[in-house]
């Protein structure tokens, strides 16, 4: 029998929350820039030892102020994903403002912190920046190149369904 | 004799020969014109003649040729072709469909009335009218198409039953919840208030919430009050007697009570 849970991709503005959602489900990666409005919701069966879960995954239009996000949007998620820019500090220096945004309104939910665009940036400048603002992705992927990506969310429906 | 006159003579003496050749051309001129009238007499029948058959011709001549040009304008703007229509179009529909309606209640009536005696026609004409509008109801009444039982806030799908394949329904469950929660952020003021319906070209769906999950039945069509009431509560009993708390986590279990209780479209 498989189980259904909800999924909510999370981040600023073009960080590659679509991107990366398409890497997942199409295993296709678009060239073409194009930013999410409102929501686009994507499904996928995935199999964790032997038993199913079916995650359907809510991509919701980008933000600089996570408190905009429509709370509706975000209920009933067994788990957020919370996507940065590797390639841009801005989209990660407001981080842990924003994870205590999120663990105060929505404390039962575990967020998984993934670094996109890692095609685009040096490793040692990165981990340099990352470690200085003591900020531990789960990932670091590409949805360009597809590294992690599969991992990330085969990560997060294992953790999903032990959390069930 | 007086000057002029002398000078006339004078004239004459002098430019006799030079007067000749004018009066020569003065003829020819004349001559030609004549010439001209009796040619228009015999050339204008011809030139009607021609004119007409050129008219005549036109579509084979040239009529391939501007059908060629027409289909090749109309393939470069075809947007601008399907904007000029679309009113025309519309309302040619709308004719269209009225006198189908129109012509089919004509054949019911028809039908009554040789299956009615003209003696029982005429003492229940009432009745035969009842009958027609009777008729006509069960030929557009509302049907059941699908029903979702979707998870408030998730927006995950609890339970589907459904005629037909359309579209993934977890998808539809989700955007469905996504659309839903939207308008109800959007318009809710100090009043909470719930979207109920919606329209979309030959669907509506009939929006119904209980505490835990909402229910939405795709319809097809005429959802009016009578229907709607008789919906809300054949699904409020279906929420009070079959559902049980036991079904939102046994998806396949749900699913089977769905379909019994929906197939024979007890509305």
């Amino acid at each position: 029998m498989s189980v259904s849970k909800k999924i909510v991709l999370l981040g600023h503005f073009g960080v590659g929350k679509s991107s990366l959602l398409r890497r997942f489900v199409e295993d296709t990666f678009s060239e073409n820039y194009i930013v999410t409005i409102g929501v686009h919701i994507m499904k996928k069966e995935v199999s964790i030892a032997g038993e199913q879960v079916t995650l359907i995954i809510w991509d919701v239009e980008g933000t600089d102020d996570f408190t905009k996000y429509r709370p509706s949007y975000l209920m009933g998620a067994a788990s957020f994903i919370y996507v940065f820019d590797a390639s841009r500090e801005v989209t990660y220096s407001d981080l842990k403002y924003n994870l205590e945004h999120l663990s105060e309104k929505y404390p039962h939910v575990p967020v998984h912190i993934i670094g996109n665009k890692v095609d685009l940036v040096d490793a040692n400048i990165l981990q340099e920046n990352l470690l200085s603002q003591n900020i531990k992705p789960d990932y670091l992927s590409s949805a360009k190149t597809g590294e992690n990506v599969e991992q990330l969310f085969e990560n997060v429906a294992a953790q999903v369904l032990k959390n069930d | 004799m007086t000057t002029d006159e002398r000078l006339e003579i004078l004239k004459e003496l002098l430019l006799t020969d030079e007067q000749k050749p004018e009066k020569d051309v003065y003829k020819k001129i004349k001559a030609l014109e004549d010439k001209q009238e009796h040619l228009s007499e015999r050339v204008n029948p011809l030139m009607d003649a021609r004119l007409n058959a050129f008219v005549q011709e036109i579509p084979k001549t040239l009529g391939p040729t501007i059908t060629e040009t027409l289909k090749t304008e109309i393939k470069k703007s075809q947007d601008a072709v399907a904007e000029a229509l679309y009113p025309v179009m519309g309302k040619m529909i709308k004719k269209y469909v009225q006198a189908e309606i129109k012509k089919l209640n004509d054949d019911i009536n028809q039908k009554l009335n040789k299956t009615f005696s003209f003696k029982n026609w005429f003492n229940s004409k009432n009745d035969h009218q009842k009958n027609a509008a009777a008729l006509m109801a069960e030929l557009y009444r509302a049907r059941i198409e699908q029903i979702m039982v979707i998870e408030k806030g998730s927006g995950l799908l609890k339970a589907n039953y459904s005629k037909t394949q359309r579209m993934d329904e977890d998808m539809v469950a989700g955007m469905l919840t996504a659309i839903k929660s939207f308008v109800e952020d959007a318009f809710t003021g100090e009043k909470e208030m719930m979207l109920e319906r919606i329209d979309y070209e030959l669907f509506t769906i009939h929006l119904q919430n209980f505490s835990k999950y909402y229910i939405a039945v795709v319809l097809t069509g005429i959802y009016d009050d009578e229907y709607k009431s008789k919906l809300e509560d054949v699904l409020l009993d279906f929420a009070q007697f079959v559902i049980n708390e036991d079904d939102l986590i046994r998806p396949n279990q749900f699913n089977r009570k769905l379909k019994e209780y929906f197939t024979d479209e007890r509305i």
